[in-house]
C-alpha cells in the first residue's frame, strides 16, 4: 500500500502524540499514582505504535511497542515509576523524535535501531515491580556491559588486519583484545579515547580499532570502543594506565590469539548467511557508529534521488474548522454585497434613493472586508503553546544537569501569534530560559543561605497588549550585578572607566546584548560562550519585536519580549504633520488630547505636559521628522498620547484624519536605515503614507 | 546570418539603451535594467533618508524608493516639468528603484564598437558613474553604469 500521501498527517499526529507523552510523563513523575495520566500515556503510546506500524516504520514501531509494554506494566501496578524510568522514557521520546526528524527530511525512518534503549526498557521490565532505585542502578549499567562484553573477540576483521595480528604474534608480542567503556556523562568522548590511545602506545601498538580510528576521532561511537593491541608488556600495567584516564568507566581486556580471528574469517566464508544474522546485534552495541557508517553508505543512494536535505513535507497550519466556517460565511456575504452593488448600478432608479442604498452597500462591504481580514489573520494565528510546551521538559533536564532544583511556571500558552512568528520565537525563548536556569538561579545552598526557597522558580508569561504580544521570561535568582557588567565592559574596552561611571542601570544592562559579551565565569555546554543575548535580540528584532530587561540585584531578572501580533495589516490612526500624512498604530495609542499651548511645562528644558497626575514628555513630530517649519503656532496642540509598556509620550501633530486599516509595506533596502519609520502604506487615493514606529521614539 | 546575396554579415551584438536627458547632457541606460517608465506622481518624502533619495512612490500598489540622479551627481536639484519621467530600474540586490530624469528621448542600439570606453567623465570628485561614451551619429551619450549608481553607499 502506498502510504506516502498520509505522511503529512502522520508527521503532524506523531508530533502531537510525542508532545502529549512528554507532558504526561512530566505529570507522571510528580504523581506516579495518577491512573488517568497513565491511561492517557498508554493511549498515546498505543496510537504512536499503530501509526508507525501502518506507515511501515518498523524500528519506530518496535521502540514504541516496548514503551507501550512498560506503560502497560505501570498501569497494572507491576512496575513502579521512579526518576530512572522517567529518564529512560524521555530518552525514548528523544529517539522517536529523531525518527520523526529523519522521516521529515527523507521520508524514511533511518537506520538507528535504538536497541540499547529497547534493551534498557526490557531490563526495567524484567527487573519488574521489585526493582528499587538502588537495584536499578547496576542493572542499567550492566546493560551496555553485557552487550559489549567480549565484543573484541567477535570483531570481524579484514585480511590486512589479520595479517598484522599474525605478524605481531610471530614477532613474539602479546596480543590483547580490549573493550573500553566511557562514562555516560562524558562530554569529550573523542578526547578521552585519544588519551586512552596515548596511554596504550606507551606499551605497544594498536593494531585494530573498532569503530575505526577516524570514527572515534569524530565521536561517531557510543560509549564503548574495541581495540586489539600488540605489546611486549604484561596486560595489567596497560589496563592500569588506561583506567587512569578520567571519565573511563572500565576496561575489559584479555590476551587473544590471532588464530581466533582467522577462524572467524573462515566461518564467515562458509556461511555468509549466518554472519549476516550475526551482524544484526553488532550495530546494536554501537548504534551511533553503525548509523554513521550506514548513513554514508546510503548517502550515495539518497543523493541520487535528489536533494537529501530538502524536507519532504511542506509547512502547514492546522485550522480550527470554526475559523474556516467563519471565513466561508464572510466570503458568501462578500458575494451578496457585490451582487447588491451590481443591481444598484443596473437599476433604473436615480437620485437620492440610489445614492443612499449605494452608500449603505459600501458600508456593508467595508464591514465584510474588515471581518474577512480578521478571519484570515486568525487562520494564520497559532497558539504559542506549540513552542513553549517543550520547555517544562527542558527545564527538568537542565535542573538535573545543573543540580539546581527549579520549577517552570508558565501562563498564557493559549496566546496566539502569527505562524511565522511562532516558528521563529522558539530559539530566542529557549535561550532566555537557559540563561535564567544557568546564570539566574543560584545554587541551592546559596539560596538556602540567603533565605530563598531552595527550588528556584522560572516563569514564562505570555499575554496580549494592544497590537503586541508580550512574553516575559524571568527568574527569582540573583539578578544582574551591574557593577560586574560595568567592570567587564571596561575590561573589554567597550567604554572608558569615566564613561562607565556615568552610565545608567539600563545602559549597563544593554551591554549584555553586545555580541560576544558573556558574564559566565566558566563555559558550560548550556551557556556562557557569549553567543547569546545578541542572537536573541537580533532574532526578535528580525520579527519586528524588541527585548527589554528588568533586573533587581538579589531578587531576579525579567526579560520582556514584545512581538507584533500581525505582520501585514494593522488598524492605525492617520495624522497630518504639515501636508504629510503619517500612520500611528492604534494599538500603541493611549488617548488623544487637546492641549492649550499655555499648559506646556518644562522639565530639564524638555517640554512636558501634566495630565491627570501624569507627567508626559512632549515630542514634536514635525521636529522629529524634519518637516518644514510652521508659520504660526496655533493656540491648541493636538497631542496623541502613545504608550510603550509603562512609558507614555505625547506626539504633537497638526491634524487628525481618522482611523483606518492599513497594509504595511516595506520601504525597501535603500532607505531602511530609518528607525522612526517602520514602513509605508498606500492610501485609498494612491498616495503613500509613512508609518511611525512608536517603539523607536522612546 | 546572410543577406540576399548570400554574403555573410558579421553582426555584432547590439545593446539597447534608453536615452534620457538630465540637465544638458544625454545619458544612456541599459534597457535590460529598465522595468518601466512612468510619469511623475506624488512623491512621499521620507525623513532621515539618505540625501539622494527623494522619497517613495506608489507604483501600482508597490512602494518604490525614488532616487535623484541630479543629487547623486552633484547637479542642481530637480525641477519637475511635464517632460519629467521616472524610470523604474530593477536590480537583483536592490529590487525596484526609481530614478528621476528630465526627459526620455529615444531608444538606441549600440554595438561595443560605438562605445568609447576610454573617455571618462571629468567630474571625478562627484563620483563617476559613466562606463563609457556612446556615439550615435553626432550625438554623444554617456553610458550610465547602473549597478554602481544604485549600489554605491553615499558618504555623507
Amino acid at each position: 500500500m502506498d502510504v506516502s500521501q498520509y505522511l503529512d498527517i502522520f508527521i503532524d499526529e506523531t508530533s502531537e502524540h510525542i508532545q502529549s507523552l512528554s507532558d504526561n510523563i512530566m505529570i507522571l513523575e510528580k504523581e506516579p499514582e495518577n491512573k488517568d495520566v497513565i491511561n492517557e500515556i498508554f493511549r498515546a503510546a498505543h496510537s504512536l505504535k499503530g501509526m508507525a506500524g501502518t506507515m511501515g516504520f518498523k524500528k519506530m514501531q518496535h521502540l514504541t511497542h516496548d514503551m507501550e509494554n512498560v506503560f502497560s506494566e505501570i498501569r497494572n501496578d507491576n512496575v513502579k515509576v521512579n526518576s530512572k524510568l522517567i529518564d529512560i522514557l524521555f530518552k525514548c521520546l528523544d529517539a522517536i523524535e529523531e525518527y520523526l526528524d529523519t522521516i521529515k527530511s527523507t521520508s524514511n525512518e533511518g537506520d538507528n535501531g535504538n536497541e540499547a534503549l529497547i534493551k534498557l526498557l526490557n531490563e526495567y521490565l524484567e527487573g519488574g515491580g521489585e526493582a528499587t532505585e538502588a537495584a536499578q542502578e547496576p542493572a542499567e549499567e550492566a546493560a551496555p556491559a553485557t552487550e559489549g562484553e567480549k565484543a573484541y573477540l567477535s570483531l570481524e576483521l579484514d585480511d590486512p588486519s589479520i595479517a598484522r595480528l599474525h605478524e605481531a604474534e610471530d614477532a613474539g608480542l602479546h596480543l590483547y583484545g580490549m573493550t573500553v567503556h566511557i562514562q555516560k556523562d562524558c562530554l569529550l568522548k573523542a578526547a578521552r579515547a585519544f588519551l586512552v590511545f596515548k596511554a596504550i602506545e606507551d606499551f605497544g601498538e594498536i593494531l585494530v580499532y573498532n569503530p575505526s580510528s577516524q570514527d572515534i576521532e569524530d565521536e561517531k561511537f557510543d560509549l564503548t570502543f574495541h581495540l586489539i593491541v600488540s605489546s611486549a608488556s604484561e596486560l595489567d600495567p596497560i589496563v592500569a594506565s588506561i583506567s587512569e584516564v578520567s571519565e573511563i568507566e572500565k576496561v575489559e581486556a584479555e590476551a587473544v590469539q590471532a588464530s581466533a580471528y582467522d577462524e572467524k574469517e573462515e566461518k564467515k566464508e562458509e556461511a555468509p548467511a549466518q554472519t549476516q544474522e550475526k551482524a544484526v546485534p553488532e550495530p546494536a552495541a554501537k548504534p551511533a557508529a553503525a548509523a554513521a557508517q550506514q548513513k554514508s553508505a546510503n548517502g550515495n543512494a539518497a543523493s541520487g534521488k535528489g536533494s537529501a536535505n530538502k524536507p519532504v513535507t511542506s509547512r502547514t497550519v492546522r485550522v480550527d474548522i470554526e475559523k474556516l466556517d467563519a471565513l466561508m460565511n464572510q466570503v458568501s456575504e462578500l458575494i451578496i454585497a457585490k451582487n447588491s452593488l451590481v443591481s444598484i448600478s443596473d437599476s433604473e432608479q436615480s437620485g437620492d434613493y440610489a445614492s443612499q442604498s449605494f452608500h449603505d452597500q459600501i458600508e456593508y462591504l467595508e464591514r465584510i472586508t474588515t471581518n474577512l481580514h480578521e478571519s484570515v489573520m486568525k487562520v494564520r494565528m497559532v497558539p504559542i503553546e506549540s513552542v513553549v510546551n517543550k520547555f517544562p521538559r527542558m527545564i527538568r533536564d537542565l535542573s538535573r544537569k545543573l543540580n539546581k532544583p527549579m520549577e517552570l511556571y508558565m501562563s498564557g500558552e493559549e496566546t496566539e501569534l502569527d505562524r511565522t512568528v511562532v516558528d521563529q520565537i522558539g530559539d530566542p525563548l529557549q535561550h532566555l530560559l537557559r540563561n535564567s536556569a544557568d546564570h539566574g538561579i543560584e545554587p541551592p545552598e546559596e539560596r538556602v543561605r540567603i533565605g530563598k526557597p531552595e527550588a528556584g522558580s522560572i516563569f514564562l508569561k505570555a499575554f496580549q497588549e494592544g497590537n503586541n504580544v508580550i512574553i516575559e521570561v524571568g527568574d527569582d535568582g540573583a539578578g544582574i550585578n551591574t557593577d560586574k557588567v560595568r567592570a567587564k565592559a571596561v575590561e573589554r574596552g567597550l567604554v572608558s572607566e569615566e564613561q562607565a561611571a556615568n552610565l545608567s542601570q539600563k545602559e549597563i544592562i544593554d551591554f549584555l546584548f553586545n555580541p560576544g559579551f558573556s558574564m559566565a565565569k566558566q563555559i558550560t555546554d548550556i551557556s556562557g560562550r557569549g553567543v547569546g543575548l545578541d542572537v536573541v535580540k537580533s532574532g526578535i528584532e528580525a520579527l519586528g519585536g524588541d527585548v527589554d530587561v528588568k533586573s533587581t540585584l538579589g531578587s531576579g531578572t525579567t526579560f520582556t519580549v514584545r512581538l507584533p501580533l500581525t505582520l501585514a495589516i494593522i488598524q492605525a490612526l492617520m495624522v497630518e504633520v504639515r501636508d504629510e500624512k503619517y500612520a500611528i498604530a492604534l494599538g500603541s495609542i493611549q488617548n488623544i488630547e487637546d492641549i492649550p499651548v499655555g499648559d506646556i511645562k518644562y522639565v530639564q528644558a524638555e517640554e512636558v505636559i501634566h495630565l491627570r497626575g501624569l507627567v508626559i514628555p512632549l515630542i514634536r513630530l514635525d521636529k522629529l521628522l524634519d518637516s518644514a517649519p510652521k508659520e504660526e503656532e496655533s493656540e491648541n496642540l493636538t497631542v496623541v498620547v502613545v504608550k510603550k509598556g509603562d512609558n507614555l509620550a505625547g506626539l504633537v501633530v497638526d491634524n487628525l484624519i481618522g482611523q483606518q486599516e492599513i497594509v504595511i509595506k516595506s520601504l525597501g533596502k535603500c532607505i531602511d536605515n530609518n528607525k522612526i519609520i517602520s514602513g509605508a502604506t498606500i492610501l485609498g487615493d494612491g498616495e503613500v503614507a509613512l508609518i511611525i514606529d512608536v517603539n523607536a521614539i522612546f | 546570418m546572410t543577406d540576399e546575396y548570400g554574403v555573410e554579415i558579421v553582426e555584432q551584438e547590439k545593446v539597447q539603451y534608453i536615452v534620457v536627458s538630465i540637465g544638458n547632457e544625454q545619458y544612456g541606460l541599459d534597457i535590460s535594467f529598465v522595468d518601466n517608465i512612468v510619469r511623475m506622481c506624488k512623491i512621499t518624502r521620507v525623513p532621515k533618508a539618505p540625501f539622494h533619495y527623494i522619497g517613495i512612490i506608489n507604483l501600482r500598489g508597490e512602494v518604490v524608493p525614488l532616487m535623484s540622479l541630479r543629487r547623486k551627481m552633484g547637479l542642481e536639484d530637480d525641477t519637475f516639468t511635464d517632460l519629467s519621467r521616472i524610470i523604474i530600474l530593477k536590480t537583483e540586490e536592490q529590487g525596484l528603484v526609481g530614478v528621476v530624469v528630465d526627459e526620455v528621448r529615444e531608444v538606441i542600439a549600440l554595438t561595443e564598437d560605438e562605445i568609447d570606453r576610454n573617455a571618462q567623465g571629468s567630474q571625478s570628485d562627484k563620483g563617476n558613474y559613466i562606463s563609457g561614451i556612446g556615439k550615435n551619429g553626432e550625438q554623444l551619450i554617456s553610458i550610465l553604469e547602473i549597478s554602481s549608481v544604485l549600489n554605491e553607499v553615499e558618504v555623507s
